[in-house]
C-alpha cells in the first residue's frame, strides 16, 4: 500500500519536472551589451559675484579603461569670492548626452559630493543640502586667497554614511577626479 | 581497428565468473557467513583457488579445488565482495547482509548481465585504478558535509584548497590550480560555465553526488584539454537495480547564517519486464547574514534551489539513460566589501574591521549574484560483442550569470530596476563518443572522441566579448595489467583542436577567429610491492588554450577594485607534470598515502601587477595585464589514519605547495598556504558500520603565506592561525526506520581568523562558530 501511494507521487513528481524541463532555458539576448550610463564627464562652473562664469571639465568618454581622462586645468582670480556648481553628464555616446546630476539630486539622501585640496586654496564649503539636512555637495562657495596652484579633487559617494565623522572615507566612490589649479 | 583485434579473440577472456553466493544469516550481529561457488563460465565447471574478498572489511578468502569458498564472521551491513582470478577481470558486486533477513543472491557476473533464480544482479568490472594521486570524500565524509557547498566540502581533502569570495561563493583550488585549469564533471558531464572569474563558484548541487572523486595532477587525455590542474569527479549513485522505491530526505540547519536546508530524493524500478528505472532530486537553501566572531557581515545571505531527474532503462545488451539538472542561486556580496575604487579599498583595509556593525537578516540586496545553471543530457551504451562497450553521450548546458552592484545603474526608473551590471550567457552542447574493449593479452583500453559548440554572449557589461567556442577532440588509452603481476602500466595520448570566433566587445567589435590545437599524452604506472604497500607514478603532459578573460578582459572587474587588460596575443599554456604515490595500508588499523609532485607549466597566464595604476573618472585602479611565464609548481600533501585502540583513532593529513615564477624569479601571487589537520576520533563499536556513533574533534592549522611577490598585494597576508571543529554522528531506528543524525561544531572556540584565500580578507573575519545538525532519513 505505501509502496502503491509512493510510486503514484513519484510518477506525478517526475512527469511534472519532465513538463518544466521541456521549457529549456535559452539565450535570450544577442548580447553585444547594452550600453549602461556611466558618468564620463564632471563639469565645474565657477561663478564670480559679477555673474562671470568659467567652466572646467574632466572628461572620461571611452569608459573606464582606454585612455586615461582629459582634465581642464583650472584657473581662477585671486581673492574672489566663487560660487562652485558640480554637474555630471554621460557623454559615452556623443548624440544622446544624458544629465545624471538630476539622478543624483534624487537620490539625494545616498550621493554626497565631496571636495579635498592641496596647496595654496581652502576647500570649498558645501551650500547645499539633501532632503534630510545633510549635506550634498552639488553647490558650494569657494573663496581664493592670494595667487598660488594647488590641486583640487571632486569626488563623488554612493551610499556614504553622512553620520560618520569623516562621511567622504565611507562610501563606494562614483566619480574621483583631480584637477590642477592656478590662482592667478 | 576490428580488423587488428580480431585474431586476437582466441585470448579474449576465456572465462567470466559465476558466483553464486548463498548467504546464511544468524540472527547475531557479526557472526553471519557468506558462502558460493565459483564456476567457469563457459565450461559450467567449479574454478579452483579464486581470490574472493570483502572490500569493506578485508576479510578475505581462496575458494578451494571445487570453487567453494566460505567468509565467517560479518557484520550485517552493505559490503562489495570481489572475486579475482589469474588471467580473469576482476568482478565485484555489492550486497547487504540483513541480521534479521534471509537473501539468496545467485549471480552470474560479466561485464553485463544476466540469470539466474531469485535475483539477477548486474556486476561490472572493477574500475581501473588511476596512476595519478586521487582522493575521494567518503561516505561517511559526504555525509558530515552535507549542506555546504562544493568547495567547503571538497576544503577536507588534503591539496585541495578552498578560494573564497566571502562564505557562500567558494572554488576548489587542486595544487595551487582553479577555475579553468580544473575540469568538474558532473554524473560523467563536463561542467560548462563562467568558471574564469575567482569569485564564479561552479554551480552545482552537491546533494546530487553519492561520490566526489578527485584526480590531481595533469589528467587531460581522459578528460579534455584545459585539466591542468586536475579533475573532479561527482557521481551520482546508480540508478536503482531492484524492483520497488526508494528514497532518502535530508535536513540540515546552521545556527550561523540560521540556514536551512532540505533535500529529498525518490527513487525507483518499475519491473523486470520493463526494466525502466527513475530518480527524481530537489534541494532547497536559504541562509540570513552571517556572523563573525564579533559583528554581522551585511547582506551574505543566500538561496538557492534545485532539483534534478534521472531516467535509465538497462537491457542485456544495451543501457540508456537521461538525466537532466536546474541550479538556482541568489547570493549577496557583502556590502562592506564593495568598493569604487583604490582609494575606497585602502580605506576599508584601513579600518580592519567593518564600518557597519551589522545586524541579521534574510534579506538579499545589493551587490548581489544570481546563477542559472542547467544540464540535460543523454547516455547510451552497447555491448559490441564479445569486445566491449560503445558509450554514446549527447549534452546541453546552460548558463546564465547576473552581477548586480551595489550602485543600480544610472538611468530611468522603472525599467531598469532589476537589470544586472553584468551578465553573461553560455550555451553549450557536446557529444561524446568512448569505446571501452576489454582485455585483449592483458591489455584493455578506450578509445574515443568529443566535440563541443558553445556560445557565449555578454548581455550586460562589457567586461569579455562575445564569443563561439569549437573544441573537437579524440583520444586513445591503453592499459597493460597482468595478474599477478605486481606492475601495470598505463599510456594515453590525446589531440585536441580549439577555435575561438571572437564577436563584438560592448559596443567595439572585435571579429576574429583564433585556433589553438595540440597534443597531450599521460604515462603511468602502479607497483604493487607487498600486500600493504603501492607506488603509483604518473608522467603528464597537458595543454590549455587562453581563455577569452585572459585575451579580452577589459575593464573592471566586479567588486575587485582592480582594472585587468587582456592580451589578445596569449600562446596556449603547455604543462609537464610528474607525481609520485606512495600507499600503505595493513588492512587493519593503518592506512597512510603520501604524494608528491614536480609540475612544470610553461607560458603560464596570470594576472601581472603594473607599476601605473589605471587612472579614470572613478579614481585610480591597480592595473593588471594579463601576461605569461614559466612556472613550477611543487608540493606535497598527505594523510595518515591509525586506529591504536580497538576504538580510537587518529587522522593527520596537510599540504604544502611551493610556486616559482622562473622567468623573473619570484613567488606566485594566491598560491594556498601551509594547511595542516589532526582529528582524533572515538566511536562507540569496535567493529565500524554505516551507523556506528561517533565523536572526532579536529584541529586545523593554517601557516601565515610568506611566500609571496613583493608589492604585489594591498594587505599583506592573514597571520596564521589554529581553529577547532567537533563532528559527531550516531543513529536512532525508530519503527525500524534508522533516523541518522549529524552534528558539527565549527570554529568551536570562536577564533577570529582570516585566510589568505578569501578575497574578502582585506575587509573582515572568517565565519565565527557555527553549529550544524543534520538528519538522513532513508526510506524504502
Amino acid at each position: 500500500m505505501k509502496n502503491r501511494f509512493l510510486f503514484i507521487i513519484t510518477t506525478f513528481l517526475l512527469g511534472g519536472s519532465l513538463l518544466l524541463t521541456t521549457s529549456c532555458n535559452k539565450d535570450d539576448d544577442d548580447g553585444g551589451g547594452d550600453p549602461q550610463e556611466v558618468i564620463t564627464t564632471v563639469v565645474l562652473t565657477f561663478t564670480d559675484n559679477a555673474g562671470n562664469a568659467s567652466i572646467f571639465e574632466s572628461k572620461d568618454t571611452d569608459g573606464l579603461g582606454g585612455n586615461a581622462p582629459v582634465i581642464d586645468d583650472i584657473e581662477l582670480a585671486a581673492n574672489t569670492d566663487y560660487t562652485l556648481t558640480v554637474e555630471f553628464l554621460d557623454e559615452s555616446d556623443a548624440s544622446d548626452v544624458e544629465d545624471i546630476t538630476e539622478e543624483v539630486e534624487e537620490e539625494d539622501l545616498e550621493h554626497l559630493v565631496c571636495f579635498t585640496v592641496q596647496g595654496d586654496m581652502p576647500e570649498p564649503a558645501i551650500q547645499d543640502k539633501d532632503s534630510a539636512g545633510d549635506p550634498l555637495g552639488l553647490e558650494s562657495t569657494f573663496s581664493t586667497g592670494a595667487a598660488g596652484s594647488g590641486n583640487l579633487t571632486v569626488i563623488l559617494k554612493h551610499e556614504p554614511d553622512k553620520a560618520d565623522a569623516a562621511p567622504c572615507s565611507t562610501g563606494e566612490t562614483d566619480v574621483e577626479t583631480t584637477f590642477a589649479v592656478a590662482i592667478l | 581497428m576490428k580488423a587488428y583485434l580480431l585474431p586476437f579473440r582466441q585470448w579474449f577472456p576465456f572465462m567470466l565468473l559465476l558466483v553464486v553466493a548463498s548467504v546464511s544469516i544468524k540472527a547475531q550481529r557479526c557472526s553471519l557467513r557468506i558462502k558460493g561457488q565459483i564456476f567457469h563460465a563457459e565450461t559450467n565447471a567449479p574454478l579452483s583457488f579464486a581470490n574472493v574478498a570483502i572490500k569493506e572489511s578485508n576479510k578475505g578468502t581462496i575458494a578451494d579445488e571445487d570453487g567453494q569458498y566460505v567468509i565467517d564472521n560479518l557484520c550485517a551491513g552493505t559490503y562489495t565482495i570481489v572475486c579475482t582470478h589469474i588471467g580473469c577481470d576482476h568482478v565485484e558486486h555489492q550486497f547487504t547482509l540483513n541480521a534479521d533477513d534471509s537473501l539468496n543472491l545467485n549471480f552470474f557476473l560479466e561485464e553485463s548481465s544476466v540469470l539466474l533464480e531469485d535475483v539477477i544482479v548486474k556486476a561490472e568490472a572493477i574500475p581501473l585504478m588511476e596512476t595519478q594521486a586521487v582522493s575521494s570524500l567518503s561516505k561517511k565524509e559526504l555525509a558530515s558535509t552535507k549542506g555546504q557547498n562544493l568547495g567547503q566540502a571538497l576544503e577536507r581533502v588534503p591539496g585541495i584548497a578552498n578560494l573564497q569570495t566571502g562564505t557562500s561563493i567558494s572554488k576548489p583550488v587542486i595544487q595551487g590550480l582553479h577555475s579553468n585549469r580544473i575540469l568538474i564533471l558532473v554524473n560523467g558531464v563536463r561542467q560548462e560555465g563562467q568558471q574564469w572569474g575567482l569569485e564564479h563558484a561552479p554551480p552545482i548541487d552537491p546533494f546530487l553526488a553519492d561520490e566526489i572523486k578527485v584526480i590531481k595532477g595533469a589528467n587531460s587525455v581522459r578528460y579534455g584539454a584545459g585539466a591542468m590542474g586536475g579533475v573532479i569527479l561527482l557521481e551520482p549513485r546508480k540508478l536503482p537495480q531492484q524492483v520497488g522505491l526508494g528514497g532518502e530526505l535530508n535536513l540540515a540547519g546552521f545556527s550561523n547564517g540560521r540556514t536551512g536546508v532540505v533535500s529529498g530524493m525518490l527513487e525507483g524500478k518499475l519491473s523486470e519486464k520493463l526494466p525502466i528505472s527513475g530518480r527524481l532530486q530537489g534541494t532547497l537553501k536559504k541562509g540570513g547574514n552571517i556572523q563573525t566572531p564579533t559583528y554581522y557581515l551585511n547582506n551574505t545571505g543566500i538561496e538557492e534551489y534545485n532539483f534534478s531527474w534521472a531516467l535509465g532503462m538497462q537491457k542485456e545488451k544495451w543501457s540508456t539513460e537521461v538525466f537532466y539538472s536546474n541550479f538556482n542561486t541568489k547570493v549577496g556580496i557583502f556590502s562592506g566589501a564593495h568598493i569604487g575604487n583604490l582609494t575606497d579599498l585602502m580605506n576599508a583595509i584601513e579600518r580592519e574591521n567593518p564600518l557597519e556593525k551589522g545586524n541579521f537578516s534574510y534579506k538579499i540586496g545589493r551587490p548581489q549574484q544570481r546563477i542559472l545553471h542547467e544540464l540535460l543530457k543523454v547516455k547510451a551504451s552497447v555491448l559490441t560483442g564479445d569486445l566491449g562497450k560503445l558509450k554514446l553521450q549527447l549534452s546541453r548546458q546552460f548558463n546564465r550569470r547576473q552581477e548586480f552592484d551595489a550602485h543600480r545603474q544610472f538611468g530611468s526608473l522603472p525599467d531598469n530596476f532589476d537589470e544586472p551590471e553584468i551578465e553573461f550567457e553560455i550555451t553549450t552542447y557536446a557529444a561524446d563518443l568512448d569505446w571501452t574493449h576489454r582485455p585483449i593479452r592483458n591489455v584493455r583500453g578506450s578509445i574515443g572522441g568529443q566535440v563541443l559548440l558553445q556560445k557565449n554572449t555578454t548581455d550586460f557589461g562589457a567586461l569579455i566579448p562575445n564569443y563561439d567556442n569549437t573544441i573537437i577532440g579524440a583520444y586513445w588509452i591503453e592499459r597493460w595489467k597482468k595478474s599477478p603481476t605486481p606492475v601495470e602500466v598505463e599510456a594515453g595520448l590525446r589531440y585536441d583542436y580549439q577555435q575561438l570566433a571572437i564577436g563584438m566587445q560592448g559596443r567595439d567589435s572585435i571579429n576574429t577567429d583564433l585556433a589553438y590545437s595540440n597534443f597531450s599524452a599521460t604515462l603511468g604506472a602502479i607497483y604493487r610491492f607487498s600486500k600493504a604497500w603501492q607506488l603509483r607514478l604518473n608522467l603528464g603532459t597537458a595543454w590549455r588554450a587562453p581563455n577569452a578573460n585572459e585575451l579580452f578582459s577589459d575593464g573592471v572587474h566586479h567588486g575587485s577594485a582592480s582594472y585587468e587588460l587582456g592580451r589578445s596575443d596569449l600562446a596556449p599554456e603547455r604543462a609537464f607534470d610528474s607525481g609520485l604515490t606512495l600507499e600503505f595500508d595493513n588492512g587493519n588499523n593503518l592506512s597512510a598515502s603520501i604524494n608528491g609532485y614536480y609540475n612544470i607549466k610553461n607560458d603560464f597566464i596570470f594576472l601581472e601587477p603594473q607599476a601605473t595604476p589605471q587612472l579614470t573618472i572613478r579614481g585610480a585602479f591597480p592595473a593588471f595585464h594579463y601576461q605569461q611565464a614559466n612556472v613550477r609548481m611543487t608540493g606535497l600533501d598527505w594523510q595518515m589514519a591509525y586506529r591504536f585502540l580497538p576504538k580510537w583513532s587518529l587522522q593527520t593529513q596537510g599540504a604544502i605547495i611551493r610556486a616559482w615564477n622562473r622567468d623573473i624569479e619570484d613567488h606566485l601571487l594566491l598560491m594556498p598556504a601551509d594547511r595542516f589537520e589532526q582529528s582524533l576520533e572515538y566511536r562507540f563499536d569496535k567493529e565500524e558500520e554505516e551507523d556506528t556513533p561517533y565523536v572526532k574533534i579536529s584541529m586545523i592549522n593554517v601557516l601565515e603565506q610568506k611566500r609571496v611577490p613583493a608589492d604585489s598585494d594591498y594587505a599583506p597576508p592573514p597571520p596564521g592561525h589554529t581553529r577547532f571543529n567537533v563532528e559527531a554522528g550516531f543513529t536512532v531506528r525508530w519503527n525500524d526506520q534508522p533516523l541518522r543524525f549529524g552534528l558539527s561544531v565549527y570554529n568551536l572556540f570562536n577564533t577570529r581568523y582570516r585566510e589568505y584565500l578569501n578575497r574578502f580578507r582585506y575587509f573582515a573575519d572568517e565565519l565565527g562558530r557555527n553549529v550544524s545538525l543534520r538528519l538522513t532519513v532513508p526510506f524504502e
